[in-house]
């Protein structure tokens, strides 16, 4: 059967490549600002992104958190319900991860690494399932307690880094390292590449095959869309928020075992630059497509190890990128308005031509 | 009749996607009633918001009493002598009549304080001026709405109205509360010389009224008749585009055993308050039960509660002699209940989703459609909307149109051709007609009756008394969540029938119901 694209998705894909044109020329006034030139700017954030394969590397090892925490957002947002709270229960997830690495040291390596995905899917899904919970019971908004909750699971797992379960050497904010057979191997010397990848894939995939090809992705999308219409139907509204809800949460927490057994060998405060509000960017922009997530996690990740080497070979800060990445945002939230606006010139163009033939 | 008082000149207004307006000329004459009627999306609401002032036209010109102006906003309209009653009331309803009346121009004491006295004196005086009863110290939601219709043409009379734009003023009210309006219109054009702008889609209000009628049809004015000359056929064609075919319904089925049986039904409505109270009623297979109330008595809850979209408070619901009060929106259609709700935006579809998202719910995770229930199976799903798409004429270039960039009347189509297609014994359908065109609305009727002539039980509410009364076996009337009448249809006339729904008269009991 052929794809066909309706009207309104050509025209967003247009809006989302001009918003990113014109946030990468805007980026380029800001360097050019800055002093320096924005075609060596430019090369040198691709060059960062792409030139080599350690940049590769650290490129798609970067989109493996983005994708899972952009997939947890766009399932969350798909189905109404939103889900802020992404970055609690990447922690929380890291932290059930690094637990069992350190607790149960003796399975064999492979059991012991679906465990410590399991735990942190399990403790980030029911982390989400409280504010679900609070929203369709008590019809409390979940972008507030989502968003405090984020700072509840931050502070608890500080806490725990830094008194129960402290490394046994040093005070560094951190666990002690993860049983050796659970650590994800590396796939390119020097960088935190690692297995990962295919797992978060295979992940990745079947959160696809979910959204887009089963009876539960279509009650998701109707809930999100029209839950009175849903419920007319026969949907459960109220439940398949939870369920959305849990599944966000359990990848997020996912996004987070993989940092702790592929990137750090351990669980640390600060574990995550930010990646499930970097998720929730990228869910916006594509309109919680999964399809347009991936996409987008790879751009995500290649500006952001790009503005390294940046920053390193020209003096161009490396924030340059958050600039660029909020004004695609921007640019993408006022698609609807620009559209209207653009469209009434038109129409007005059109109407003064047709008056002027008169 | 007097000379042109207002005169419109090639009005163009254009929309995004849609010119609204496509150089209209029009005159209305002083002391003339002038009937603007015309399809959904004619232009006619446009027209008159230009009017008045709340819209600008992109091209063409006004002329008040041979003079060019520019009406810039309601201000200025409302000073030349317009004024417009909106078919959404404004009025405050924690305020009184004269309160409401007076409202913008209020009379003051020492230029601060609102003269609450000298507001009722002004209300009185335009009674007894306008022969228009309404009682001056009721707060606005007191009273019934024919009374706040009189309210909003005294408080624009008030203003110094001597045009005055009525839009769908009878879309709210019993057939009682109508003719009471078109009397107390042509007491105000014979009697005080005033010129009325009567907006419609009912074409026995406009050959009851009307001196002159304008028809629009896809922003164009198609033409002006005098009312005399016209007959409701020929304005329909003009409205259309096209003849209109009214064929006879015919009924080829005789009713069998009850199938659905509601005893002693209660609910509440959104705001806690008894809606319905204590409603009994059965429809037969093969029977087309029409439900007759002015709006807001009780017909939504009783829908809802019907279709599991609203608690029950007690009381049973009988489908084959199984209880489904209290069951799941899902077990109620499981047992087999479709429903064409009343407001297709809100609840029949999802307008941003396209045409075989909308027409696969409840199909959603059956088999063919779902594997095991699971994955969804395209193809099939495809297959049955083509199918459906056909059956219903749906006028749509593909089915992955989204929903919003229909009509109404080919929304309302997939809303209907998806329930029908479940092939349910128990049809539950809430006006199936509003904010469709003529056209549609023909088809729409004809699908409801050769449904009930399969046998299918069909519980039918609407508040356009014309459909209960060409579609209904049976008609009830429901007034403050109780039934008041059930006649066989035939038995009773409109008239009558408007007394029940006002509850101004009541069936003792109602026996066989």
């Amino acid at each position: 059967m052929k794809k066909v694209f309706n009207k309104k998705d050509m025209e967003y894909l247009i809006s989302l490549f001009l918003s990113i044109v014109v946030a990468l020329i805007i980026g380029g006034f800001i360097m050019m600002a800055n002093g320096s030139s924005p075609f060596e700017g430019y090369r040198a954030l691709i060059r960062g992104a792409f030139g080599s394969q350690y940049s590769l590397a650290n490129t798609f090892g970067r989109t493996v958190p983005l994708i899972l925490t952009g997939l947890a957002a766009a399932i969350s947002f798909r189905s109404g319900i939103y889900n802020i709270g992404g970055e609690g229960q990447l922690y929380l997830g890291a932290f059930a991860a690094a637990y069992v690495g350190i607790t149960f040291t003796s399975l064999p390596g492979p059991v012991g690494i679906l465990l410590a995905i399991i735990a942190g899917a399990v403790v980030g899904g029911m982390y989400a399932f409280i504010p679900a919970l609070l929203k369709v019971r008590y019809k409390i908004d979940e972008v507030i307690t989502t968003i405090m909750l984020n700072t509840v699971a931050i502070l608890l797992t500080d806490y725990l880094v830094n008194y129960p379960f402290a490394a046994s050497q040093g005070k560094m904010g951190g666990t002690d390292m993860v049983e050796g057979s659970y650590r994800l191997t590396r796939l390119v010397p020097l960088s935190t590449f690692n297995t990962s990848i295919f797992m978060m894939s295979f992940i990745a995939l079947t959160i696809y095959y979910i959204m887009q090809k089963t009876s539960a992705g279509y009650k998701f999308k109707m809930v999100g869309q029209n839950s009175s219409f849903a419920n007319y139907g026969g949907i459960d509204a109220k439940k398949q928020m939870i369920i959305a809800m849990i599944i966000s949460g359990g990848l997020c927490g996912i996004a987070g075992v993989f940092e702790v057994l592929g990137t750090h060998y351990r669980f640390l405060q600060n574990i995550s630059p930010e990646y499930a509000f970097d998720g929730l960017l990228i869910a916006l922009i594509v309109k919680s497509n999964p399809i347009g997530v991936v996409f987008m996690a790879i751009f995500f990740a290649a500006l952001k190890t790009g503005s390294i080497t940046m920053e390193n070979t020209t003096s161009i800060p490396s924030e340059l990128v958050l600039v660029i990445q909020s004004i695609i945002i921007l640019f993408i939230a006022g698609e609807a308005g620009f559209k209207g606006m653009f469209k009434n010139f038109l129409m007005k163009r059109k109407l003064q031509q047709k008056v002027g033939e008169e | 009749m007097g000379q042109d008082m207002i005169e419109l000149k090639g009005v163009t207004k254009q929309f995004p996607g849609v010119l609204a307006n496509d150089a209209i000329d029009l005159s209305i004459e002083e002391g003339e009633i002038h009937a603007i009627v015309g399809e959904n999306g004619a232009g006619k609401s446009t027209l008159m918001k230009i009017l008045y002032g709340l819209q600008q036209p992109d091209k063409g010109e006004i002329f008040f009493r041979g003079k060019a102006v520019k009406i810039s906003n309601p201000s200025v309209a409302i000073n030349m002598g317009i004024g417009m009653v909106h078919q959404h009331f404004m009025l405050l309803p924690s305020f009184t009549v004269a309160e409401n009346i007076v409202l913008g121009i209020e009379p003051r004491k020492r230029s601060i304080f609102m003269d609450y006295k000298k507001a009722v004196e002004i209300t009185q005086d335009l009674v007894r001026t306008y022969g228009l009863k309404v009682e001056p110290q009721l707060k606005v939601r007191d009273v019934s709405v024919g009374i706040q219709q009189r309210i909003e043409i005294l408080k624009a009379l008030h203003k110094g109205a001597d045009i005055l734009i009525l839009d769908e003023p009878t879309a709210v009210l019993t057939p009682q509360e109508t003719e009471e309006l078109f009397v107390v219109i042509r007491k105000l054009v014979k009697e005080l010389n005033k010129t009325v702008i009567i907006i419609t889609h009912k074409l026995q209000e406009v050959m009851a009224l009307s001196h002159r009628v304008s028809v629009m049809r896809q922003g164009k004015l198609i033409g002006t008749l005098e009312t005399k000359d016209a007959s409701e056929q020929i304005i329909a064609e003009m409205m259309v585009g096209r003849e209109v075919l009214l064929e006879p319904l015919e009924k080829t089925t005789v009713e069998g055993k009850t199938i659905l049986e509601v005893n002693h039904l209660k609910s509440r409505d959104n705001r806690g308050l008894l809606a319905l109270r204590g409603v009994n009623l059965h429809v037969k297979e093969g029977e087309i039960l029409g439900i007759a109330g002015v709006e807001g008595n009780g017909q939504s809850e009783l829908v809802e509660a019907l279709t599991g979209l609203r608690e029950i408070e007690s009381g049973e619901v009988m489908v084959f002699s199984k209880n489904l009060a209290g069951k799941s929106p899902r077990e109620i259609r499981e047992s087999g209940i479709a429903h064409v709700p009343e407001d297709r935006l809100i609840t029949g579809l999802s307008k941003d989703a396209t045409i075989t998202e909308n027409m696969m719910m409840g199909l959603h995770d059956q088999e063919p459609y779902a594997k095991k229930g699971i994955h969804t199976n395209k193809q099939t799903i495809r297959q049955r909307v083509e199918t459906l798409i056909k059956k219903f004429d749906v006028r749509t270039p593909s089915q992955d149109v989204l929903v919003e960039n229909l009509s109404g009347g080919n929304m309302q189509k997939i809303v209907i051709a998806r329930e029908f297609a479940f092939d349910t014994p128990i049809l539950i359908i809430s006006q199936p007609t509003r904010g469709v065109d003529i056209g549609a609305i023909e088809f729409i009727h004809q699908q409801i009756v050769e449904k009930r002539n399969e046998g299918c039980a069909i519980l039918l509410i609407s508040a356009e008394l014309d459909e209960l009364f060409r579609l209904s076996d049976r008609i009830i009337t429901v007034y403050e969540g109780e039934l008041t009448g059930t006649f066989n249809n035939g038995e009773i006339s409109k008239k009558e029938i408007g007394l029940y729904m006002t509850g101004k008269r009541k069936l003792s009991k109602e026996g066989g119901a």
